[in-house]
């Protein structure tokens, strides 16, 4: 018997087809949600979205397990912040320089992780992000410290900004699709599942774990500066290791290797880290058991399981 | 001519010697085995001449150029590719995609390597396969998936390193048929196996190794039946016994 046809180019499709599908629903929210608060928390779902994409691009789909998505979002933030506040560059050009900087930056962790795989790539990545979060916490006279520091904003309108994060969403989306349906998208997997076979056909390995790391801190950067403009305000809490454990949670619960899968767990885990609020500290406690019983029970998440019942019916 | 040649190719592990002033040539459009004892040394010298070893001292040239040290993706990149003892798919892709990427990372087209993939599926009997993921392959499919890999842009030498270990004599012979017609059309291979009945049916030439070292090498028939090569793989041959030859003549493909 012949399995049904079922090549990458197929599946990406499929993926970023009901990825849009969610996007598309996402517009139509503002319709039916009105009140301020209520569109705020899905506007930081869409925030922690673009970053749980951001590293399910270096680790889901190029297996390099980087524990420091938060710090990038902070790094992206202050950048902007910094820039704006000493030099009045304007939000115009702060944001893409956020974008710049924790490439950059990216670009000089994916060099200092280079042969590091598994749990000493991790434990590196985590010592950078809390490096950098306490190097920004105690640099009072430049960063104002734990105060944090004041960012311009786009707009004052939150519908605005709901669709300002909305369409960076989407384009993060096309530009990932882009990136994951050609050549540089197919080698990342071969990393991801067999350096050495991968160097052994001609794939330059260090070359496309670099590339990932500096596409996946520049996603990250980018949610970092905007989320700073819509909050007017960055701090060193943006890069608390809680926020990682929050993005690891997102795609591992939503579904690594997968677009929809990490925009589908950060939407539901954020939403549900909001209403778990009412019961107490018990956030972590829930999505650390959750993310031991995916990793366990259902590796390729709520979307593996939502993309196998939804093929199962179409064929 | 000499399409790789390799110059008293030495490396050391701990203090031992596990490549000791290796040389020998690969002509063009030969299969050349390369044979030996377990612990020989082969596989290091298949990993020294594909990129995933530097030698302490030594040199490697694949025809003019001196390729000594270069990376495996160099390497490959070259037309020097290498088939893994254990094999080496990308697990989480389906069999027709590591094709796809594999043509990819050869620098052929997406349009083009869809159309060579799609015939060696064909050729190599992969067709009711070809859409599972490669980590639900059987060990003989994977590396007939790993044939596939190496020859989706022909190589400039392939070098296999037991590639008919632990598999079905079936696929056994469709991997044999696919180095004949390889090697019929131009193709280069450096054949490292345990395999004597394949390795006297596909070689004209081979190299023996023992402890690092190169005991014999040239025409294949001489080399097993060489005293040193036999004393290698079975031992000390009692004094006045006739010197029997390791080459057996129950080619699988005589079998049944």
């Amino acid at each position: 018997m012949t399995a049904r046809r079922q090549l990458w180019s197929d599946r990406l499709r499929f993926d970023m087809g009901a990825a849009l599908a969610i996007c598309a629903a996402l517009a139509l929210v503002p319709l039916f949600v009105s009140g301020p608060y209520a569109l705020g928390i899905i506007l930081v779902s869409i925030y922690f979205a673009i970053i749980a994409l951001g590293w399910n691009l270096l680790a889901g789909y190029t297996g390099q397990f980087s524990l420091a998505p938060a710090a990038f979002a902070m790094i992206g933030g202050y950048t902007t912040a910094l820039l704006g506040h000493y030099l009045h560059v304007p939000l115009a050009l702060g944001i893409p320089a956020a974008i710049v900087s924790a490439a950059l930056f990216g670009w000089v962790l994916g060099k200092l992780v280079l042969n590091l795989s598994g749990p000493y790539l991790s434990l590196t990545t985590l010592a950078f992000a809390e490096i950098a979060r306490v190097v920004i916490g105690n640099s009072h006279e430049f960063t104002r410290g734990d105060q944090g520091m004041h960012v311009a904003t786009l707009t004052q309108s939150r519908i605005g900004y709901y669709y300002i994060f909305l369409g960076t969403l989407v384009a993060v989306l096309v530009l990932l699709y882009g990136l994951l349906r050609g050549r540089l998208g197919r080698f990342m997997m071969a990393v991801r599942d067999d350096p050495v076979g991968a160097s052994s056909r001609g794939i330059d390995v260090v070359r496309i774990k670099m590339i990932a790391f500096c596409v996946s801190c520049a996603l990250c950067g980018l949610a970092g500066s905007l989320y700073g403009t819509f909050s007017q305000l960055v701090s060193p809490e943006l890069g608390l290791l809680q926020q990682t454990g929050l993005v690891l949670s997102m795609v591992v619960i939503g579904g690594m290797s997968s677009l929809t899968g990490a925009l589908l767990g950060a939407l539901l885990v954020y939403l549900s880290s909001e209403w778990l609020r009412g019961f107490g500290d018990v956030q972590i406690i829930v999505f650390a058991l959750l993310v031991i019983l995916f990793a366990r029970y259902l590796p390729g998440g709520l979307w593996g399981l939502a993309a196998r019942l939804l093929q199962r019916g179409r064929a | 001519m000499s399409l790789l040649s390799v110059h008293n190719l030495t490396v050391h592990f701990g203090g031992v010697a596990a490549v000791d002033d290796v040389s020998f040539d690969l002509r063009a459009g030969e299969i050349l085995g390369l044979i030996g004892p377990n612990g020989s040394g082969k596989t290091t010298v298949l990993n020294l001449l594909s990129g995933f070893l530097a030698p302490r001292s030594g040199r490697v040239r694949m025809g003019d150029d001196d390729i000594t040290g270069l990376s495996a993706n160099r390497l490959a990149q070259r037309g020097a590719l290498r088939m893994f003892q254990m094999t080496r798919v990308f697990s989480r892709m389906s069999a027709f995609d590591n094709l796809l990427t594999a043509g990819l990372a050869r620098g052929v087209s997406e349009r083009e390597s869809q159309r060579r993939a799609e015939a060696l599926v064909d050729e190599l009997t992969l067709g009711p396969v070809q859409f599972l993921d490669a980590g639900q392959l059987s060990g003989g499919q994977r590396k007939l998936l790993e044939f596939g890999m190496c020859f989706i842009e022909p190589p400039r030498v392939a070098m296999l390193d037991e590639p008919f270990a632990a598999v079905h004599p079936v696929m056994r012979e469709v991997m044999a048929a696919f180095i004949r017609k390889r090697h019929a059309q131009g193709s280069t291979f450096l054949l490292v196996s345990h395999d004597m009945p394949i390795i006297v049916d596909l070689c004209q030439r081979a190299v023996c190794m023992n402890a690092g070292k190169v005991i014999a090498a040239g025409d294949i028939h001489a080399v097993l039946k060489d005293h040193e090569v036999i004393e290698a793989y079975l031992g000390e041959t009692p004094d006045g016994d006739a010197v029997p030859s390791l080459e057996l003549t129950d080619s699988p493909r005589e079998q049944p």
